[in-house]
């Protein structure tokens, strides 16, 4: 009788440290994916500036239309890819989906500044200097968002491989996170054009 | 009763709760025993058999003893997280500070006022997303941790005005202690509602066994036990039930009351009320951990039980209709139907307007609402503040309209530009270590180095940048806002709180003279950001007399005495003011010069001051602002530096409105 009482006592006490095992894993996720937030309410705003920015250079860019055009491409990519990674935060797929629009739209904008250097005039225009400012602060706002998301996803990746953790990972469902990493852009910045008309 | 008794109140329940708890148990542990002794006695056709068998019974009582342990101490480890725990219990997704979505941004904007109006640090929100009923929660252990959920339903379907009201609501509780009370009465109920659970589960096992093939006598045996066992539970649930009823039902009345107090319109909680009479689902939770968490919402969260007369004697709230007959005497019981989906379009369409319109904070605007009351103006630096040391005490914990009003001026006398940073992570960041740097542009030079070294490079520039708009930011709105960076704050993660932690002890050791002011703003971020990222029970009452910290009063007093008055006779004068509010409390008493007042004892003085009990606390408060107020000239930098001190002694003190004494 008493060898029952203990084996039932230590049966408890098993199963409640193994749910506090399982109760860390579900909040260091959750952290992950309320930092991923985060970066969907600053990216949101990048990408609201940008058709903002592409109107103002048209009025001096009447000639350049594939960049501009490209730009606007790139934007609405990023865009559908932040939806579907929001729905799925840390799903190395969706995040690497994500990485590889955020690289285009950054490649794009690249060769759209660059370009817009031969145009003084627009470099003069008020909005054009509000509107890049606001992108730049933005960018950093970004980043900062991404460093905090990128530190979460580890201290739920560490926490899931030590051991015992992960034998309660791999039976419950717990996936591992994917980093929101920068990929190097996929064209390098061209050099400015110079041109003599 | 003021917030001291309040407190008191609190501690007091506290220890009946624990009582009724015992009592439960015992009772559990006889009626498992008995469900076992029967249920094996008429199984094994033995009927002569002893019903009374000691040795089951030891074993029965100690698995019994066991699990309810077990449960309870689970759940008191669960919900060490406080606040956010909860929250994510109740699967709660926290709402970003700088968040764009309107009817967000709206409800963002009645709680930061709400928390400026009543000298508490912003809290964290969380959205129910799942939950189509209108209800409302607060949640945490102190201050610190405090957190405010709220249903989608009352995120889409309430008004501003009614919002408000919801938010007053829940921050009276916050204000009152009872949401320490609320969570360990969860906690030590769940070990009670375990009994429950697990003859659910056994219930369960068994009829997935016994489907496929005829009943045989042990699976017969554990369903029969699983049933006991959710009778049992249900006793479990009944008495987790009436022991919330009686420790907390009353406070919902106190809640509603004290809404209508703060913002002085009886009609936005009366319509908050009403909408849920209205609405198909009501208040009702549907998260399986309502049952859990019931006695912490501002509406019966639960389903109506069978028996209606079980209802009133187990309901965690008081009736609706109740309710609103306290708030609005004449009302006659229409509850008007609400279709959800048409109001959800209104308050959408409301919350961009208010956008639009640079509502960014204040009134909704309500023909019965009287104007608000604020200057119109900041006052200058050298402006007096009347402060009635024998009652300013008594302004701890509440707040009126006219608070609330001064909190809406102040957000919309705000910068925008300012507004907006101090919402972002870097930015609260970047406003943060503004706030710190000192007026001297030499000294100033060298913290922006030390800056630079120390913190990322965009968050150094956005300091830069703020610098001259801070420098310019009058006393009375660095308190505050402090207040409104900590939402954002609590969203670093923890690399970037430790970088963030490490800049600002840089900042001010590189400030070489740094004021009392900048401590003890230090002192208030600090304090209220670290639990967020290193849990830690709040400090238990230790002191019930000042007399065991008649040291740290002293230097309390004699830092307050040598920061208000020049010469040292002036401020031998202050402290015999303030220690005059203590002459009751057997504390002994001496001014220490100024030389032995260092910022560092400081420090630990007030984190030992923090244990007093709530009546000692009170006093304390007296003798700061009798010592503060000795000249009869309060700058406004002196009673900024009260509502520090209270901070610091878990006292949330409301703004001092210009011009006006407190009363």
């Amino acid at each position: 009788m008493t060898g029952l009482v203990i084996v039932l006592v230590v049966a408890v006490v098993l199963i409640a440290w193994l749910v506090g095992i399982y109760n860390r894993l579900v909040r260091l996720r959750n952290q992950f994916k309320n930092a991923f937030s985060q970066i969907d309410v600053q990216l949101k705003r990048r990408y609201d500036l940008i058709p903002n920015l592409v109107e103002t250079a048209r009025g001096y860019m009447k000639h350049e239309r594939e960049t501009l055009e490209a730009v606007i491409a790139a934007r609405n990519k990023a865009q559908a890819a932040v939806q579907q990674a929001a729905a799925r935060p840390g799903d190395p797929a969706a995040m690497q989906g994500l990485q590889g629009a955020e690289a285009g739209l950054t490649g794009a904008l690249g060769r759209f500044f660059a370009l817009a250097e031969s145009y003084p005039d627009l470099k003069a225009n008020q909005n054009m200097m509000q509107l890049s400012e606001e992108l730049t602060s933005t960018e950093n706002k970004v980043a900062f968002s991404r460093q905090a998301y990128n530190d979460a996803v580890m201290g739920y990746n560490t926490a899931r491989e030590t051991f015992p953790n992960v034998i309660i990972a791999n039976t419950m469902g717990f996936t591992p996170a994917q980093l929101f990493e920068l990929e190097a852009p996929a064209v390098e910045r061209a050099a400015p054009k110079v041109s003599f008309t | 009763m003021n917030f001291f008794e309040r407190q008191e109140e609190a501690r007091r329940s506290t220890r009946r709760l624990v009582l009724l708890f015992l009592l439960a148990v015992v009772l559990i542990v006889a009626a498992v025993y008995l469900a076992v002794a029967l249920v094996f006695t008429w199984a094994a056709e033995d009927r002569a058999a002893d019903v009374w068998n000691p040795m089951v019974f030891a074993g029965v009582a100690a698995v019994t003893l066991a699990v309810i342990a077990a449960g309870t101490l689970y759940k008191v480890i669960a919900l060490r997280g406080g606040g956010p725990a909860v929250a994510r219990l109740l699967g709660g997704r926290p709402l970003p500070p700088n968040t764009r979505d309107f009817k967000e941004r709206r409800l963002l904007n009645v709680v930061e006022e709400m928390a400026l109006a009543s000298g508490m640090p912003v809290p964290s929100v969380f959205v129910l997303d799942q939950e189509p009923g209108i209800n409302a929660f607060a949640a945490g252990f102190s201050s610190a941790d405090t957190v405010i959920g709220v249903t989608r339903g009352c995120l889409d379907l309430l008004s501003r005005d009614e919002l408000q009201g919801v938010i007053a609501h829940e921050f009276s509780h916050a204000l009152n202690g009872d949401m320490r009370l609320n969570l360990r009465l969860m906690g030590l109920l769940h070990g009670i509602l375990v009994i429950a659970m697990i003859g659910y589960w056994l219930l369960r096992s068994q009829s997935g066994r016994s489907s496929g093939r005829g009943k045989k006598g042990g699976g017969g045996q554990v369903a029969l036990l699983g049933v006991a066992f959710m009778a049992i539970g249900w006793i479990g649930v009944f008495f987790g039930r009436l022991i919330k009823s009686a420790v907390s039902r009353q406070r919902e009345f106190l809640g509603d009351a004290s809404a209508v107090q703060f913002t002085r319109n009886p009609s936005s909680i009366a319509g908050a009320l009403k909408k849920i009479g209205g609405l198909p689902a009501g208040s009702r939770i549907a998260n399986s951990h309502a049952e859990e968490a019931s006695h912490l919402f501002f509406g019966n969260a639960m389903a109506k039980a069978f028996v209606a007369q079980l209802d009133d004697l187990m309901a965690t709230h008081p009736p609706l209709a109740e309710r609103i007959k306290r708030i609005e005497p004449g009302f006659d019981g229409e509850l008007p139907a609400v279709d959800a989906e048409a109001t959800s379009k209104l308050q959408l369409a409301a919350a961009e307007g208010e956008a639009a319109a640079g509502i960014v904070a204040g009134l909704a605007p309500a023909a019965a609402r009287p104007a608000p009351v604020a200057a119109p103006r900041p006052p200058s630096p050298a402006a007096s503040v009347d402060i009635d040391a024998g009652r300013v005490a008594d302004s701890v914990g509440t707040l009126d309209q006219a608070h609330l009003a001064h909190a809406a001026s102040f957000m919309e006398r705000l910068p925008a530009a300012l507004r907006d940073t101090v919402r972002e992570p870097s930015g609260a960041c970047a406003v943060v270590f503004g706030l710190l740097l000192d007026r001297d542009p030499a000294l100033r030079r060298a913290q922006l180095d030390e800056l630079r070294r120390a913190a990322d490079a965009p968050v150094h520039a956005e300091t830069v940048k703020l610098s001259a708009t801070l420098e310019a930011c009058p006393t009375e709105a660095r308190l505050s806002l402090i207040d409104l960076a900590l939402p954002a704050l609590r969203r670093l993660s923890e690399p970037q709180h430790r970088v963030f932690r490490s800049a600002v002890e840089r900042l001010i050791a590189a400030d070489a003279k740094i004021s009392l002011f900048e401590f003890t703003l230090q002192r208030v971020l600090l304090r209220h950001l670290e639990p967020h990222f290193h849990p830690a029970p709040p400090p238990a009452v230790a002191y019930g007399s000042l007399r065991a910290v008649s040291r740290q009063a002293s230097l309390l007093l004699s830092i307050l005495a040598h920061a208000g008055q020049a010469q040292p006779e002036r401020a031998t004068q202050a402290f015999a003011a303030g220690a005059r509010h203590l002459a009751d409390t057997r504390a002994v008493l001496s001014l220490l010069p100024f030389e032995q007042c260092g910022l560092a004892e400081l420090d630990r003085a007030l984190a030992e001051l923090a244990k007093a009990s709530p009546a000692m606390k009170r006093k304390l408060l007296g003798a700061c602002a009798a010592a503060i107020a000795f000249d009869k000239r309060v700058t406004i930098q002196e009673a900024e530096l009260l509502r520090a001190v209270a901070d610091s002694l878990d006292c949330p003190m409301p703004p001092f409105l210009p011009g006006q004494s407190v009363a």
